[in-house]
């Protein structure tokens, strides 16, 4: 069983820590998204999953075999991983085919074995028509594919990857990353993907870790970390949120509330259930689906998404309503510094 | 759940990590190569027949015979400098940037007069403008009939000298303008002209700024060039009686020798040229945009109109003075009966080629030693530049930087002053390599190592460390990554930081001509030899075969990809 431990794990450069003390568990077979703004130690984490660096306190072990610790480390080579870089890393001196093999010819496998997990990789992949073309002659999707091919047909008990869309245009992206969460599910690899798109997570991930400094600010679901946000940092990089003082909603501390959670209304609402509080609207911008508008309430900046056909005029006044059960209380609020 | 096929990993077993101990190795090995000449040079400058003195430096002070050709290096050299900005401003930019006819010849012609032997060029030069016998004398004296012993022209004065440095110097200008003119993407040029700037102004205000660290570094180039180069030196300042520096360095090592004071007069050289640099490195460092960024994605040229036939014109004399005229004369040397005369069909004559090639004992000798020195030199210089670039570049070990400025150090000792050093450190146990063929061994790799040291670094740096990465996570240890992804990768560059050490060894002279003997003498001492001889003949042909040597090297070079490109992108 692969399942990846991470144990009280530092990595220090310049004296700085970049992972700071990090414990996580990653169960055999799951899909881990690493969540974080750039700078926030992810890839290094990443780099020390991989091998590449060597920790300076933690260790790391993978079904029961330490991988990783200080002095200690086993040779990438050797930890039966694969990994799809940034820059795809696809050697340019080798064909599609040959890009996709060269795993399979340093386990040694016969020729006719290795023509056929070939095939069967670039059909999954979709490449079949591609095989003796150059990296260079292929567009940036197509590159990816080989990519993934070439990690994944060495069967690898963990997948690494780092920020592998971050170099294709939008659409592309959105169809990648179903692909990408497509293989994992068909192969049953354990994956390890690295982001600072929130909406890639959400999309691929069985669990989302949010990184921030070195350390976990919150690991869980999809579904949690959107709906129950432990920090401000948390609440405002996934998804998008208000955070706004306990008086708003009759909480005692500061809570977070979605842009499409906050109701708008345009007239005094007769009903007296949910607080409403009254306000005036700063801006508006029209989405297509959706509007977006920040309105000024209470001394606070409060952005709202309504329905595209709710449409206030800036300088109008309306009604803020913030439902108790999608405020947030924030248990962290000094983490949102 | 495991998937059914799960393969082992593909490598067991510890894989020897070799990195510290070529990393070690290579350190002594740049270490003894830079350091022990330096070290005895210093030793031997400050050591008097009675113990430590500094008798040397103070004669270096006070005796007009050290103190003149101090005066006459630095002030000839600086107007090279001035010279070559001169020339290469106008040049680089008609090249880089107007519409001028066969800008691609003009280019190819001044690689040409770069990779022309600065010592081959004066040779030429006395061919042309000695003043009795040189043909452009002689031209002058039949067009305006003068009296024999008037002649216009002598290339034996520090005019003459300086006239000669300038033409095999003004490339490096040139290059370093016409890259950084081609470099500037025509937006910058635009958004000035956008806010209403003339082109002139544009010009003044935008381009000239941006363009100024390369001309002072291609000046700064220029400079150190015409002041450490000793061929051309030797050439022009003998008969007319005077010394450069070099020279004066060369002249103490004829008898009675001095080489105390040698080391001594070479002790300025070589902290003027560690000084100018780090003005280099300052000045391209701070304003070095206009070198480094990509390539612009388009650039503004300028339609000159009549104009070009002008600009073409001026490009056209200088390439004359540099590389059609010398050549042409070389040539006609070559077989012509008595040179330097006018061919006619009764004065053709392959005399000369018969007497290099199968008369003059030292033909065979110095082609044989050429041979191998270059061969070695190129392969012992290329092995030890790739394996420290690729542990400099990769940060392989601790100590890189350690490494990395030894492998740049000998690119600020002149080879004249590397040569004093290596003959003070060869001629006293336990390593008495003088007088073999070993010590002009070390000598070249020192000298042509660095540069094939920089091209190295570069291409190694061009690959991106995730390939290597890759390859690694996929099972193959470091070794067979090296093999199977790296070294595919960096087959051309290799083969032209090969060919480049070859073409620079093939010529060398500067070093070569303090640590030769009778039996290694190299094709460059030998036509130096026959020049104080008087045998214009034999240099001809010796010095035209050293070059076709060169362009055909080059030409192989040119066929590798990397250096095609390379040339493409000097090309434009």
């Amino acid at each position: 069983m692969a399942t990846l431990e991470l144990r009280n794990l530092v990595k220090r450069f310049n004296g700085s820590a970049v992972v700071d003390g990090i414990d996580l568990t990653i169960p055999d077979g799951a899909f881990v998204c690493l969540l974080g703004p750039s700078g926030c130690g992810k890839t290094t984490l990443l780099r020390l999953v991989a091998g590449f660096i060597a920790p300076d306190a933690g260790e790391i072990v993978v079904g029961g075999t330490r991988l990783s610790a200080p002095g200690t480390v086993v040779p990438p080579e050797r930890r039966g991983m694969s990994m799809i870089f940034q820059s795809y890393a696809l050697w340019p001196h080798m064909t599609v085919e040959q890009n996709v093999g060269y795993g399979l010819r340093l386990r040694a496998l016969p020729r006719d074995q290795i023509a056929a997990r070939v095939a069967t990789i670039c059909a999954a992949t979709q490449l079949d028509p591609l095989l003796h073309r150059y990296p260079a002659e292929l567009s940036g999707g197509q590159q990816q594919r080989v990519a993934l091919a070439r990690a994944l047909v060495v069967e690898p008990q963990t997948l690494l990857l780092d920020e592998p869309l971050s170099n294709l245009d939008a659409n592309l992206r959105e169809e990648m990353r179903f692909e990408i969460r497509r293989l994992h599910d068909e192969f049953r690899y354990t994956t390890v993907y690295v982001t600072h798109d929130q909406g890639e997570a959400m999309a691929t991930a069985d669990l989302i870790v949010v990184l921030r400094a070195g350390r976990v600010e919150q690991a869980g679901t999809p579904e949690e970390i959107y709906r129950r946000p432990r920090s401000e940092f948390v609440a405002r990089f996934v998804g998008g949120a208000n955070v706004l003082p306990g008086s708003f909603a009759g909480l005692d501390a500061p809570f977070s509330i979605r842009l499409e959670d906050v109701a708008l209304l345009a007239a005094q609402p007769a009903v007296n259930g949910t607080p409403y509080l009254p306000g005036t609207v700063v801006r508006r911008v029209f989405l297509g689906s959706a509007r977006d508008y920040v309105v000024e309430a209470g001394g606070e900046l409060v952005r709202v998404t309504t329905p595209p056909h709710v449409d206030v005029l800036p300088g109008e006044r309306v009604w803020l309503g913030f439902p108790p059960e999608r405020c947030h209380r924030l248990e962290h609020p000094s983490a949102g510094e | 759940m495991r998937p059914a096929l799960a393969l082992r990993p593909a490598s067991r077993g510890g894989s020897v990590d070799l990195s510290r101990g070529l990393f070690v190795l290579a350190t002594l090995v740049l270490a003894a190569m830079v350091i022990l000449p330096l070290g005895w040079l210093i030793v031997t400058s400050l050591s008097g027949p009675q113990g430590p003195t500094l008798d040397n430096y103070r004669t270096l002070f006070t005796d007009a015979t050290m103190v003149r050709p101090f005066l006459i290096t630095l002030g000839s050299s600086a107007v090279v400098a001035f010279a070559c900005v001169l020339v290469a401003v106008p040049m680089g930019w008609c090249v880089a940037r107007t519409d001028m006819p066969l800008r691609r010849q003009v280019r190819i012609l001044v690689m040409a007069s770069l990779v022309t032997p600065p010592f081959l060029g004066a040779i030429a030069w006395e061919l042309l403008a000695a003043p009795n016998t040189g043909f452009l004398n002689q031209l002058a004296r039949a067009v305006f009939h003068l009296d024999r012993a008037v002649h216009p022209f002598n290339v034996y004065s520090v005019a003459g000298l300086t006239f000669v440095n300038f033409l095999y110097t003004f490339p490096y200008a040139f290059i370093f303008v016409a890259n950084a003119l081609e470099r500037i993407p025509a937006d910058l040029e635009d958004a000035s002209a956008i806010l209403g700037a003339r082109p002139a102004q544009t010009a003044w205000r935008v381009t000239l700024p941006l363009i100024l660290p390369a001309i002072l570094a291609g000046a700064l180039i220029a400079f150190l060039q015409s002041m450490t180069v000793f061929g051309s030196a030797a050439v022009l300042t003998l008969p007319a009686g005077f010394h450069t520096m070099t020279t004066r360095i060369w002249s103490l090592f004829q008898f009675p020798p001095k080489p105390a004071l040698a080391a001594a007069a070479s002790m300025p050289m070589l902290l003027l040229t560690l000084g100018l640099l780090r003005a280099q490195q300052y000045v391209l460092g701070r304003k070095g945009y206009a070198l480094v960024g990509g390539k612009g994605t388009r650039r503004a040229i300028v339609r000159l109109g009549a104009w070009k036939w002008a600009a073409l014109a001026f490009c056209g004399v200088v390439l004359l003075n540099a590389i059609v005229l010398p050549y042409g004369a070389l040539l006609d040397a070559a077989f012509v009966k008595v040179p330097p005369a006018l061919p006619t069909l009764a004065n053709l004559t392959l005399a000369h080629l018969h007497f290099v090639f199968f008369e003059l004992d030292a033909t065979q000798v110095a082609l044989w030693n050429t041979m191998i020195l270059a061969l070695g030199a190129a392969t012992v210089g290329t092995a030890l530049a790739l394996v420290v670039a690729y542990l400099v570049v990769r940060r392989a070990v601790r100590g890189w930087q350690l490494l990395s400025f030894l492998a740049t150090a000998p690119l600020a000792i002149p080879s004249i002053v590397l040569g004093v050093g290596l003959f003070l450190a060869y001629t006293r146990p336990p390593l008495l390599l003088f007088g073999t063929l070993w010590i002009m061994l070390i000598a070249f790799v020192t000298i042509e190592f660095p540069a094939a040291y920089q091209q190295l670094a570069s291409v190694v740096s061009s690959i991106h460390p995730e390939l290597e990465e890759a390859g690694q996570l996929l099972g193959a240890t470091r070794l067979r990554v090296l093999r199977e992804i790296t070294s595919p990768l960096m087959r051309s560059g290799v083969v032209a930081a090969w060919c480049f050490v070859f073409i620079g060894a093939i010529r060398e002279i500067s070093a070569a001509i303090l640590l030769f003997t009778a039996p290694t003498r190299t094709i460059a001492v030998v036509i130096y030899d026959l020049n104080e001889s008087g045998d214009t003949g034999s240099i001809a042909v010796l010095g035209l075969l050293l070059m076709v040597v060169t362009f055909a090297v080059l030409m192989v070079a040119n066929r590798v990809p990397v250096v095609a490109t390379a040339a493409e992108e000097l090309r434009g």
